[in-house]
């Protein structure tokens, strides 16, 4: 049999029994949700609706979101019925 | 004669009836069907087969050969043993998930009933369909008559499952001709074909694609992870070669029927002259051969039975030294005058010795390779063997093409 | 501190019991209608899943790149040509070993309803035991927003451009969730992604009804990169094509048709268009066309669920 560097099979199978690969997406945002915990009413919609689902649960108070691979899309702000999320400019946070 | 071996059966059947009872001796677990002339006599059969319950598996009627080969290929990812046939047309339309077969390292088993492809007229035999698909990355083995057909699926189960190899075979046979003819074979018994096909379960498994196991095929190979899955296959294909001499001498001791694994050579010991085939036609050159033979004239027949890999260290080391080499093909290969099998075998010319070449190209597009037209082959590569001019190429059944281009 | 006003957490996120088995981290644009749908699927139906799909924008997600994977299901990634069968021959294997499965064949429109119908209808007329999923983004998004058998009358695409002889696509789309329901599978349904306790119950009953045979489901799945909105903007989308009945949520058992969300007072398709640049180059005229084109559809479906009760059989002869 043939050497195993890149696959650990014969054929070109991936196995996910090892560590997933993963992409820091969160640098792709140009802007990101700041939740407004007054507001926030503990609906989960952000949760819900967030394709990446990186609106993580904050006790049983608030959702806030994983800035390590929230890619910025705003979908949780504009799905938001109490308005709570506001998408503000990542330049705002350039110190 | 044929004389029956142990529990064997001997009975007078059609080379397609042979494949259909060689598949389902082999108890594969998803058979998919669907029919194309001239090979539509294997899936009936096997849909009998089934509908009897003498064939215990999935039968899956399919809507066209691309779900067809689709089909198989996943069950064959999953675990299960398969079985699918096809011909001209139907290869072609399932060809994208040929070549997905093969890079996916399935052991799908298939047989392809070699018809042309030019046309929807072209309702005869040839072996463009095989030559089309020649490098898809599969093993491809030709077998000559309905006895070989049947023994050939079993050898390809051996061959395709082999933990060592991982690969798909597809089997071809001539249509019209082995398809539709009907010889006397000998079926083995199930018990024997069991013991034949026993050694797979002894060897690791191979990787399969099971519900929770995490694991996914398809997938990309980057950086030199794609050239490691190409060199792998390019590999694999080249152990083949020697795994199906090994596998002829096993199915000799099985079943007391050897071939000579990648190529069969008939009168061949003190042959000067030969002719280079494949298919069908063997067995019309072996009858001329004979003929000749008892002329004096000092014949013999290379018999192609592995045609990917191309088995040419056994094409060498039979040809070595001959003085003249006729090969006969059912085929063309655009862009070169000679026919594609005549092609590679010249790739080697340099390391046969000085043995001359010719190319014969003859049972294309409805003509039959008769004894005629044969013994005008061996005799011209007689004239070549002479020293005398015998043209590169010749259209041995239409005299037209021979006179210039 | 004032006193909070707390609301009731939303009950879809009681269907979501499995865990989201993708790498946070993965290659869909932001704001992206197939990723929270692929996130979603294996979350209501569990890990245990079997996926197969084709060269498409899930591709680069759920195909690994040499021995590493962007997930941990089991998947099965190869040509669009053959989607159905793929899942057919995994479906028929695991059945005949006895191996506890559920197979789902998740592809885009380019491949459901394209490039391969026919296989996906021969998996339907054979009612093979798995669950199709049809992600309908519109169009051949990876390849870089081509026009396919789904994509609306007028939607500009860069296969049928806006030029001087051209306003986008003048043919009308095929009503994909229809034809299958017409093939008499056990199950066929439309879901989107604006309504996900609706889908979830869809992908529920798809895994329960799969012992009977073929299902079917086709989710709306809308892409601001493709379409030219606002990514915020993807699940509103959804939302007005439901309100506008341009992308009705109904379901069909043994083909039998029920709406499972009925739209009063709908709004004019319109409404649905004004975020979506794909469509901005219409006028009055090319708007008044698909609004017909979804009239005629909801009228359709209409007919089809009342179908049984009204219809009256002509009498058998002696």
């Amino acid at each position: 049999m043939s050497k195993n560097t890149y696959f650990k099979h014969e054929g070109p199978w991936s196995d996910a029994n090892d560590p997933l690969m993963c992409s820091d997406t969160g640098d792709w945002r140009t802007k990101r949700p700041i939740v407004d915990k007054d507001k926030c009413i503990f609906c989960g919609f952000c949760q819900i609706y967030c394709p990446v689902q990186v609106m993580e649960m904050v006790g049983d108070s608030h959702f806030e979101a994983d800035l390590g691979f929230c890619k910025g899309c705003g979908i949780c702000a504009q799905e938001c019925p109490k308005q709570a999320i506001t998408m503000v400019s990542e330049g705002e946070f350039v110190s | 004669m044929t004389t029956p071996r142990n529990d064997s059966q001997i009975k007078v059947i059609t080379g397609n009836a042979a494949a259909a009872i060689g598949a389902k001796l082999a108890r594969p677990d998803v058979v998919a069907a669907y029919p194309i002339t001239p090979q539509t006599e294997v899936i009936e059969q096997l849909s009998l087969f089934h509908a009897t319950g003498e064939l215990d598996c999935e039968l899956i009627t399919v809507e066209g050969e691309n779900s067809a080969m689709n089909s198989v290929m996943a069950a064959s990812l999953a675990g299960g043993r398969v079985f699918t046939a096809s011909s001209s047309w139907g290869l072609v339309f399932m060809y994208d998930a040929v070549l997905a077969v093969a890079g996916a390292r399935a052991p799908v088993v298939m047989v392809n009933v070699n018809r042309e492809t030019p046309g929807i007229i072209a309702v005869s035999c040839g072996q463009q369909d095989m030559i089309s698909t020649r490098d898809s990355g599969w093993i491809f083995t030709i077998a000559e008559n309905c006895q070989e057909v049947l023994d050939q699926v079993l050898m390809a189960y051996r061959l395709a499952e082999d933990y060592d190899i991982q690969l798909p075979v597809m089997v071809h046979y001539d249509g019209f001709y082995v398809s539709y003819l009907s010889e006397v074979v000998d079926i083995p018994s199930q018990e024997s074909v069991d013991q034949f096909l026993s050694i797979l379960k002894t060897q690791p498994e191979r990787t399969k694609l099971v519900p929770g196991q995490k694991l996914g095929c398809g997938s990309h190979g980057i950086l030199g992870g794609y050239l490691e899955l190409r060199h792998k296959h390019v590999s694999a294909m080249e152990r083949s070669k020697a795994k199906f001499d090994q596998i002829d001498q096993e199915f000799m001791d099985q079943f007391g029927r050897s071939y000579g694994g990648q190529v069969e050579e008939y009168c061949m010991e003190d042959a000067e002259v030969v002719l280079v085939g494949s298919g069908s036609m063997c067995g019309t050159i072996k009858s001329v051969i004979d003929e000749k033979r008892e002329a004096g004239i000092k014949v013999g027949l290379l018999k192609l039975r592995m045609y990917r890999p191309f088995p040419s260290e056994r094409i060498i080391e039979s040809l070595k030294g001959r003085k003249a080499v006729g090969v006969v093909d059912r085929s063309l290969n655009f862009g070169f005058k000679g026919g594609p099998i005549y092609t590679e075998i010249k790739a080697f010319e340099t390391q046969m010795g000085g043995a001359k070449l010719v190319s014969f190209i003859d049972g294309i597009a409805n003509t039959d390779i008769t004894k005629a037209n044969v013994a005008n082959m061996i005799d011209m590569t007689c004239d070549l063997a002479a020293g005398k001019d015998v043209p590169e190429v010749t259209w041995v059944s239409y005299p037209e093409a021979n006179e210039g281009v | 501190m004032s006193e909070k006003k707390k609301g009731k957490l939303s009950p879809v996120i009681d269907y979501k019991k499995h865990e989201d088995p993708f790498s946070k981290g993965v290659a869909f644009c932001p704001g992206c209608g197939l990723e929270l749908l692929i996130r979603f699927i294996p979350q209501v139906m569990g890990n245990d899943i079997v996926m197969t799909g084709t060269p498409s924008c899930s591709a680069p997600v759920l195909l690994g790149q040499n021995n590493q994977s962007w997930h941990s299901l089991s998947y099965f990634g190869t040509l669009m040509t053959g989607a159905a069968a793929n899942a057919t021959g995994l479906v028929r294997y695991y059945n005949r070993a006895g191996i506890d499965n559920t197979v789902v064949c998740f592809n885009g429109d380019g491949t459901a309803a394209d490039i391969g119908f026919g296989n996906m209808s021969g998996a339907a007329e054979r009612n093979e035991p798995f669950i199709y999923i049809c992600y309908d983004n519109e169009g051949y998004m990876n390849t870089g927003i081509q026009k396919s058998g789904t994509t609306p009358y007028g939607a500009s695409t860069t296969t049928t451009p806006v030029a001087k002889g051209s306003r986008g696509k003048n043919l009308r789309r095929m009503n994909l969730a229809l034809k299958m329901a017409m093939s008499k599978i056990p199950y066929a349904a439309t879901a989107t992604l604006s309504d996900l306790g609706d889908l979830a119950k869809k992908l529920l009953k798809a895994k329960e009804m799969k012992k009977n045979g073929f299902c079917f489901l086709h989710v709306f799945a809308p892409c601001p990169t493709g379409w030219g909105y606002d990514p915020a903007m993807t699940v509103e989308v959804c939302r007005r094509a439901v309100k506008t009945n341009y992308f009705p949520l109904w379901e069909a058992e043994n083909g039998k048709i029920r709406m499972t969300k009925t739209v009063n007072k709908p709004k004019p398709v319109e409404h649905y268009m004004e975020p979506i640049k794909k469509f901005k180059h219409l006028d009055d005229n090319d708007r008044a066309i698909l609004q017909e084109d979804v009239d005629y559809e909801l009228c359709m479906l209409g007919g089809l669920s009342i179908l049984e009760k009204e219809c009256v059989l002509p009498e058998a002869a002696d």
